[in-house]
């Protein structure tokens, strides 16, 4: 006689896979729900995001949530307050390898995988092009024996007109201060980010050892990055893979450049700015101080706390391989953070990261209120540099 | 019912923006383009492994061109598709369509056991859009073109495709036929990495020549071609105008029309 | 495996131009007249005759139409099993008519059908195609055609000849060659063919046909696009989408708004396009919308901001308020509707 039953069938190829694909670094987990409670979905969307219950699926080997799976912006809200130290973000990501294996819920993503793949770039611009936003300055190839530093462009930066923007200003910055640099050009591999955090973990490795052997042919020791997300793999995810250079957040090392006296400023305005703490440079490498110094060292500006700063950073929205799914309207993260920002008295919101530049610029277009310019601090930098 | 035998036809071909032509020989220089497996084709062989997921179904990839074609066309592998012959002979070159359309309709006749031939609708250097009705009449199979869907009834005798042209239509095909996949018109699926190492290192390339393929030296390569080539040059580089119309607004809207003018005729 | 039939060589050739007549909805179509206007001007600089070939079903009037536009001669094959294209039974009917025929020339627009049929009977015939050619021209010493293609997304520029095998089969896109111009007093032959046409010929049929309904931007030849500039006004967009033959597409905020469907919304989280015309009303130009049109043939950005980033992505940049420019738009072309009745 069948029953009806709430008891669910646990397949144990789906766990073993899932131990798999994870480390097993979902087992640490005793749901307790803070993940749950502090995640900013919580805020943004009806019924949140119970991420909880998808680290208790991943233990026991089911996965009903497929879709929800890609909510997560890897903010790192939920891993900061783990008392378990479960790195949650890291088993979202991993469990969406699943959907990739079973083709199932992948919206528009392969295509930002094929064009990872035919052009070294997420974002289906051509490679050839990805210097493009280098004409007129002249930037020599990086040669190992004339330059001490790589500097890292990026994917974004490169292709992206506003980005773009970024890294003129990161060159007018570095060549004030005497650096001797180079770069890439057109043989500038993608990081990869991108891939791993849509989930696809062979993909990343593949493009990480194309990328490291690049920079090893170039024989790359140290690099000045100017995306949290690129900085975040180099230094958490290719030392594994072989790669031995270093790598340096352009704010780090605009910092050390200020401590060390190398970069004067010429300003004689009054700058009100609030910064917004990039989720990977702050809760991610800890980075909360250096952006702050930098604004500071400028004469004549006013750092103006907004609501949710350094460890409690509200997430802009964009990582986790959001840039490149869709956020209905009434739900981005970008929108409160506007908010918060005009709040504080500021009249630029500043931050350190292309991608927050970009959900923050869009989120101030569309939300009513006062329109608060949004510059990365490397504009900043470069707009009241003067000449060493 | 036996296993169905689906092929694709697959080009790799240089990315648009990268090829140049050398203004003394008239040639194009494809060695310093960058190449990409042509993007109908990605198309082409998603709808192939469709079908091959729906049926039981083997999927071989043919290509006509030289050694350098072979990691993308394992991409294709990569995909999902089971074998992969690569047809490639000196004499090949300098093939227009005719020419190229009978060297991939000898390798299907030597494959022996095909349903159904799959192509992208054009490809993106040439974008004549040729092959697929020149294959088909090669084969001397029915053609349903700029199809979006297709499955092969129970019986497999027949094959039913969803086509868009100006409107969408379902057409029923005896079998077998050639099938040319409209652009866009499907997500082809990333490579599966499971399959990856096995698609790269373990698959054999199978290389037919003229001698494996039976084709009449004549009839293949710029000896077999009709049409010749007698001036190449490149083109303008299409960067944006970024030209302002300037004036009062009824002055600026004719401007404009008369612009678009020649964009807007209707087929 | 197709033996190659015995074709014509150049010297059994007729000196006409041939030009294969597709019908459209109630006329023939326009890349039809199109290149009967072409036929004609080449066959004026060598003394060759046009003539155009219609096949299908109840098409007389078409053909008085072919004759108007410039063909000396219709030949005319009528078979109520060829009301709808069929690319098997036309190629039958169409070889049968050229080998009859021997022209020196055919021309086929390049249209979804002419593009199919076109590529059969070229291999049949066992001839050269050159497809989508930008210009034609004719050396009337030699009596070749140059027929002059783009190639590699339109990087490349190249001249094709056929010099031996006949016919000499070209292909031309819809809008490359201007419309002739209709003289009701030309005069000229229409003549029945007779063709064997069994019905082995139809291997396929058509099960269904839809009215075209279904939002599919990809495939939209000219795209409207509208931002928040256009604050929330779409209906103006559909109205003006109607007089251009256009689809009408949007950025992330008015959707997000409700002003339309999330279907239209193009960009890198939407639908990436290939249009040959967009025009961008009231965007602001941010990346993720560009990815959907960047591959556009022409692009139009309307924007009331100069310093909107759209205008670096535009081709042709309308610094204006888009709620004056779309009705200004609307008159335009009104008027240009009224001049080409006159």
């Amino acid at each position: 006689m069948a029953e009806e039953s709430n008891a669910i069938t646990l397949d144990e190829g789906l766990w073993l896979e899932i131990l798999e694909l994870t480390h097993g670094a979902a087992t640490p987990c005793f749901q307790c729900g803070v993940c749950t409670a502090i995640c900013p979905w919580g805020e943004a969307r009806e019924g949140g995001f119970s991420v909880r219950t998808i680290l208790r699926d991943a233990q026991i080997g089911n996965l009903d949530e497929l879709e929800t799976l890609w909510l997560c912006s890897s903010c790192l809200q939920c891993e900061a307050s783990c008392p378990r130290g479960v790195p949650v973000s890291e088993v979202l990501g991993s469990l969406r390898y699943l959907l990739w294996r079973r083709r199932v819920n992948l919206h528009a993503l392969p295509s930002v995988l094929w064009s990872s793949y035919w052009n070294n770039n997420p974002l289906s611009q051509p490679p050839s092009a990805r210097l493009d936003w280098a004409a007129g300055l002249d930037l020599p190839i990086f040669d190992p024996t004339q330059h001490d530093w790589l500097l890292y462009i990026g994917c974004t930066a490169s292709y992206d007109r506003r980005a773009q923007d970024i890294a003129r200003a990161a060159v007018k910055v570095l060549r004030a201060v005497g650096l001797q640099f180079g770069v890439l050009g057109v043989e500038e591999p993608c990081c990869g980010e991108t891939i791993l955090r849509l989930g696809h973990g062979p993909f990343f490795e593949e493009l990480a050892r194309k990328a490291i052997n690049t920079f090893d042919a170039f024989e790359v020791e140290r690099m000045v990055v100017l995306s949290p997300h690129c900085f975040d793999v180099f230094k958490q995810h290719y030392p594994q893979l072989g790669a031995e250079f270093e790598s340096t957040h352009i704010t780090q090392f605009l910092d050390r450049l200020i401590t060390a006296g190398r970069i004067q400023f010429v300003n004689g305005e009054r700058l009100k700015i609030t910064y917004h703490d990039p989720c990977i440079l702050g809760r991610g490498h800890g980075a909360y101080d250096a952006p702050r110094n930098i604004l500071q060292a400028i004469p004549g500006v006013e750092l103006c706390p907004m609501d949710l700063e350094r460890e409690d950073s509200l997430c802009c929205g964009g990582g986790g391989g959001r840039m490149f799914l869709e956020t209905p309207p009434g739900e981005r993260f970008g929108d409160l953070r506007v908010q918060q920002a005009r709040q504080s008295g500021a009249s630029i919101l500043a931050t350190a990261c292309p991608l927050c530049i970009a959900c923050l610029e869009d989120s101030m277009k569309v939300v009513m209120g006062d329109r608060l310019p949004v510059m990365d601090v490397v504009e900043i930098v470069g707009r009241y540099v003067g000449q060493v | 019912m036996s296993k169905r035998h689906i092929v694709v036809c697959m080009k790799v071909t240089p990315k648009p923006e990268e090829i140049l032509v050398d203004p003394a020989t008239m040639l194009i220089q494809r060695e310093q383009a960058r190449s990409e497996i042509n993007p109908p084709d990605m198309n082409a062989i998603e709808l192939a492994l469709q079908l091959k997921d729906q049926s039981d179904a083997r999927l071989s990839i043919i290509s006509m061109g030289p050694p350098f074609f072979e990691p993308y066309l394992r991409v294709g592998l990569a995909m999902g598709a089971d074998a992969l012959y690569l047809l490639s002979d000196r004499t090949f070159a300098g093939a227009d369509t005719l020419a190229t359309t009978y060297v991939l309709a000898k390798a299907v006749d030597r494959l022996g056991d095909v349903d159904v031939v799959i192509c992208g609708e054009e490809s993106s250097d040439g974008a004549t859009g040729q092959v697929p009705p020149g294959l088909a009449e090669w084969l001397g199979w029915p053609l349903v073109s700029l199809a979006i869907k297709a499955e092969l009834n129970r019986s497999g005798t027949q094959i039913i495709v969803t086509r868009d042209s100006h409107g969408r239509a379902e057409v029923k095909s005896s079998l077998p036929a050639v099938l040319s996949v409209k652009s866009a018109a499907n997500q082809p699926r990333f490579m599966d990495f499971d399959l990856k190492e096995e698609a790269f290192e373990q698959v054999p390339l199978i290389v037919w020549g003229p001698d494996d393929l039976d084709t009449e030296p004549d009839q293949v390569g710029l000896k077999g071609s009709p049409t010749v080539v007698t001036g190449l040059r490149e083109a303008e580089v299409r960067e944006r105008r970024r030209q302002r119309l300037e004036g009062p607004i009824d002055d600026v809207v004719h401007q404009l029309i008369e612009i678009l003018d020649p964009y807007l005729r209707t087929p | 495996m197709l033996n190659p039939t015995a074709g014509y060589s150049a010297s059994e050739e007729k000196q006409e131009i041939w030009v294969y007549l597709e019908p459209g909805e109630d006329a023939l179509s326009s890349v039809s007249l199109e290149l009967l206007g072409k036929a004609r001007l080449l066959a004026d600089t060598a003394g060759y005759e046009v003539k155009g070939l219609l096949v299908g079903y109840g098409l007389l009037e078409l053909a008085e139409d072919a004759i108007s536009c410039g063909a000396d001669a219709v030949l005319l094959v009528e078979d109520q099993r060829l009301t709808q294209f069929n690319v098997e039974a036309f190629t039958a009917v169409v070889t049968q008519a050229v080998l009859e025929g021997r022209p020196s020339i055919f021309l086929v627009g390049a249209t979804h059908d002419g593009r199919d049929l076109a590529g059969r009977l070229a291999v049949r015939m066992q001839t050269g195609l050159n497809a989508d050619c930008t210009d034609l021209a004719l050396d009337p010493d030699r009596g070749i055609l140059v027929s002059e293609v783009t190639g590699f997304g339109g990087g490349i520029i190249a001249l094709l000849e056929c010099p031996k095998q006949r016919p000499q089969m070209s292909t031309v896109r819809p809008g490359v060659f201007p419309l002739p111009i209709h003289d009701p007093k030309r005069k000229g032959e229409i003549s029945q063919l007779k063709i064997d046409l069994p019905d082995t010929c139809f291997q396929t049929s058509v099960l269904k046909k839809e009215e075209y309904d279904l939002v599919d931007l990809t495939q939209a030849d000219v795209l409207i696009c509208g931002g928040r500039g256009v604050e929330g006004n779409f209906d103006s967009l559909f109205a003006l989408a109607q007089d251009l033959s256009a689809e009408v597409g949007a950025t992330r905020p008015p959707v997000d708004d409700g002003f339309i469907a999330r279907e239209r919304q193009v960009g890198q989280t939407g639908v990436v396009c290939r249009p040959k015309i967009a025009i961008c009303l009231g965007i602001s130009g941010a990346f993720h919308f560009i990815v959907g049109i960047e591959k556009a043939d022409i692009v139009i950005a309307v924007n009331s901001d100069r310093e909107a980033p759209i205008f670096d992505y535009a081709d042709y940049g309308i610094v204006a308020d888009v709620a004056e420019f779309v009705p200004a738009l609307n008159r335009a072309l009104l008027e240009r509707k009224e001049h080409s009745r006159v």
